[in-house]
């Protein structure tokens, strides 16, 4: 089990080190930069310029400023961004936290509203409970994020009770930490119910289905032949196995989550990795842009592998390769 | 009173015009300690009728037309929910086709088995009882078996846990659907040898459902042919087996290769079992009979006594 855990996180690292090269190849082959555009600027003298990019190594070939990058990210340094003007590191531990209080959030959301609304409409599969959350689950999968978005500011607006976009509020600085702490919730309200809504939809199909199948196994009808209670039937024959493949489905739905993320952070203003992520990549801020993409991927790896755990610790049949 | 007592049972799948009739007028008894086979080609309605004697074919969409199922005496088919979970798996349990597919995949076999101590005989519901239990089957060191998962059993091994978890409720009726089916040839006669001998040791009644008439000679005191849904003949095992009465029964024996008996050629029967819904008119058999009469599409036989304990579906069987 250790060595297993071992394994799959040394498994990250040639993962992260692909996925930075071909970012990194990618930036450098768009024209441009951030410092480039300073050249347009006639207060500033090229050689302050050619200063600056000498400085962040910005005037050598791409694979020599991959490797500047590597050896500073071994220690923990994520590089500067030249945008911000402050180091990246910072700005994406800040920012990688409020995309996951985000996602986490929606996460929890969508799967304590889903999973029990799914195991619902199947028991009472074909009934108008059934049918009402089919349609919910239509209308969840077919309406896009952006719309919901824009429609989740609309109602802010016009009822003004929630932020209108934004992780705080202007006085935050001067809160109390119980304050801090509402007002901080207050503004997650909105954004995680967006991104949970089309989360929902998915999973509670899946769940459904799943029920179903395991309704029909050969080991359901054993069950009933021995004499159990339908509810024992149901709840512990059947979800039990019903439960497995929506483990695995919870390392997709994290992917999903993540994108999601960025459609809703860039709407709805929250400072989170996928909003810096567009705002570097239109800056130009090459560095920052390379980081981002390493942490998403980060993030989305963590999130199989636990994924992984989890499946292994509930199925038995599924046994931890080492 | 016989054990069970079914009469006249009938099962249709659908509703209305499309109702389509996989159980029509079966009838048949056992007696207590008593093996009946019930033998027939898929399709035939023998597992459905099997289910039916603890309720446990879905309705919807299935939907009991007629007939009762007695079993102690008492309408299986009128019961409540309460007494159906008491008389599942107290009187009446079931060993299925696909040992890996009955067993639940996530729980360790020891608890699937405790949880049918712990519904019928809670005082017994222990990790010694247990472990009786796999020796009674057969299990080769039960103590360190009990906490494997059925993955980690091979399926003459799984079979054997399914017996156990059917017999941890010391029903009076065991019901065996192709129990040996779905296992290579040593293991079904292995499996066939432990029924046997449970059936002996226990005194309790089986109802053996197979398409394979080589098994019936090993274990069944009565037979029950059953074809497109009804019962064609129904003997004491040893009378069919030396002289068929019902041209399908006689079919379905030149069917079958026979030691001491060399056939150039084994014969199958012409055609193909009628669809459900689509059986033809008079005689269900008569398409593919042999001996087949101008009237035999025209009126539909009843299963008439020829001979003592002998019952055939068919005017021409001498």
């Amino acid at each position: 089990m250790g060595t297993f855990i071992l394994k799959r996180l040394l498994h990250m690292i040639p993962i992260l080190l692909g996925v930075s090269l071909l970012t990194f190849l990618l930036m450098s082959l768009t024209p441009g930069g951030y410092l480039q555009s300073l050249k347009q600027n006639p207060q500033i003298s090229p050689e302050t310029v050619e200063k600056l990019l000498a400085k962040f190594h910005l005037d050598k070939p791409w694979y020599v400023q991959y490797c500047y990058w590597l050896k500073n990210v071994a220690v923990g340094d994520f590089g500067y961004s030249v945008q911000y003007k402050i180091s990246a590191t910072d700005l994406i531990t800040a920012r990688l936290w409020n995309t996951f209080l985000l996602s986490f959030f929606a996460t929890v959301v969508a799967w304590f509203v889903a999973v029990p609304l799914g195991i619902w409409a199947a028991v009472n599969k074909d009934s108008l409970v059934d049918r009402a959350c089919s349609l919910i689950a239509f209308a969840g999968l077919s309406i896009p994020e952006i719309l919901l978005a824009l429609l989740a500011l609309m109602f802010a607006a016009a009822t003004g009770w929630f932020p209108i976009g934004g992780a705080q509020g202007s006085l935050y600085d001067l809160m109390t930490p119980t304050e801090r702490f509402w007002n901080r919730a207050h503004h997650l309200v909105l954004p995680v119910l967006v991104l949970a809504a089309s989360e929902l939809a998915g999973i509670m199909r899946q769940m459904r289905s799943n029920l179903l199948d395991t309704l029909r196994a050969e080991y359901v009808t054993a069950a009933r032949a021995k004499g159990l209670p339908e509810g024992w039937v149901i709840y512990k024959h059947a979800l039990r196995n019903a439960i497995n493949p929506l483990l695995t489905i919870f390392g997709y739905s994290l992917a999903h989550l993540l994108s999601g993320a960025f459609i809703v952070e860039n709407i709805m203003a929250w400072p989170g990795l996928g909003r810096l992520t567009i705002e570097a990549y239109s800056a130009k801020d090459s560095m920052l842009v390379v980081d981002s993409v390493v942490m998403a991927t980060a993030l989305l790896i963590v999130g199989n592998f636990v994924a992984d755990l989890m499946l292994a610790w509930s199925d038995p049949r599924i046994r931890l390769k080492e | 009173m016989p054990l069970l007592d079914i009469r006249n049972l009938q099962l249709e799948f659908g509703t209305g015009k499309d109702a389509l009739r996989a159980v029509d007028g079966v009838s048949f008894t056992i007696a207590e300690g008593e093996t009946l086979c019930l033998v027939g080609e898929s399709g035939c309605g023998k597992s459905v009728s099997a289910l039916s004697i603890a309720r446990l074919v879905p309705t919807p969409p299935a939907r009991y037309v007629g007939g009762e199922i007695l079993l102690n005496g008492r309408d299986v088919l009128k019961m409540d929910q309460r007494e159906l979970r008491s008389i599942r798996g107290g009187v009446v349990s079931y060993i299925f086709q696909e040992p890996s597919a009955s067993l639940n995949p996530v729980f360790r076999v020891g608890n699937q088995i405790k949880e049918s101590l712990k519904l019928h005989r809670p005082q017994f519901a222990t990790d010694e009882e247990v472990i009786r239990l796999l020796k009674l089957v057969g299990i080769p060191a039960p103590e360190s078996r009990i906490r494997d998962y059925p993955h980690q059993m091979s399926g003459g091994m799984q079979q054997r846990i399914m017996i156990a978890m059917a017999l941890a409720s010391e029903p009076k009726l065991l019901v065996a659907d192709e129990p040996t089916t779905a296992l290579d040839v040593t293991i079904q006669a292995q499996i066939l040898e432990l029924l046997r001998e449970l059936k002996q040791r226990l005194r309790m009644s089986i109802l053996l459902i197979t398409h394979n008439l080589g098994i019936v000679g090993d274990i069944a005191d009565r037979v029950a042919v059953m074809y497109a849904g009804q019962i064609v003949e129904l003997s004491p095992a040893r009378a069919l087996l030396q002289r068929p009465l019902h041209p399908y029964t006689q079919a379905l024996m030149n069917s079958v290769p026979q030691l001491g008996h060399e056939l150039d050629r084994l014969q199958a029967i012409p055609g193909n079992v009628p669809n459900l819904g689509q059986f033809p008119s008079g005689c269900r058999f008569h398409p593919r009979c042999p001996k087949a009469q101008s009237d035999c599409s025209q009126k539909a036989p009843e299963l008439v006594e020829v001979e003592p304990g002998r019952w055939v579906r068919c005017p021409y069987w001498k």
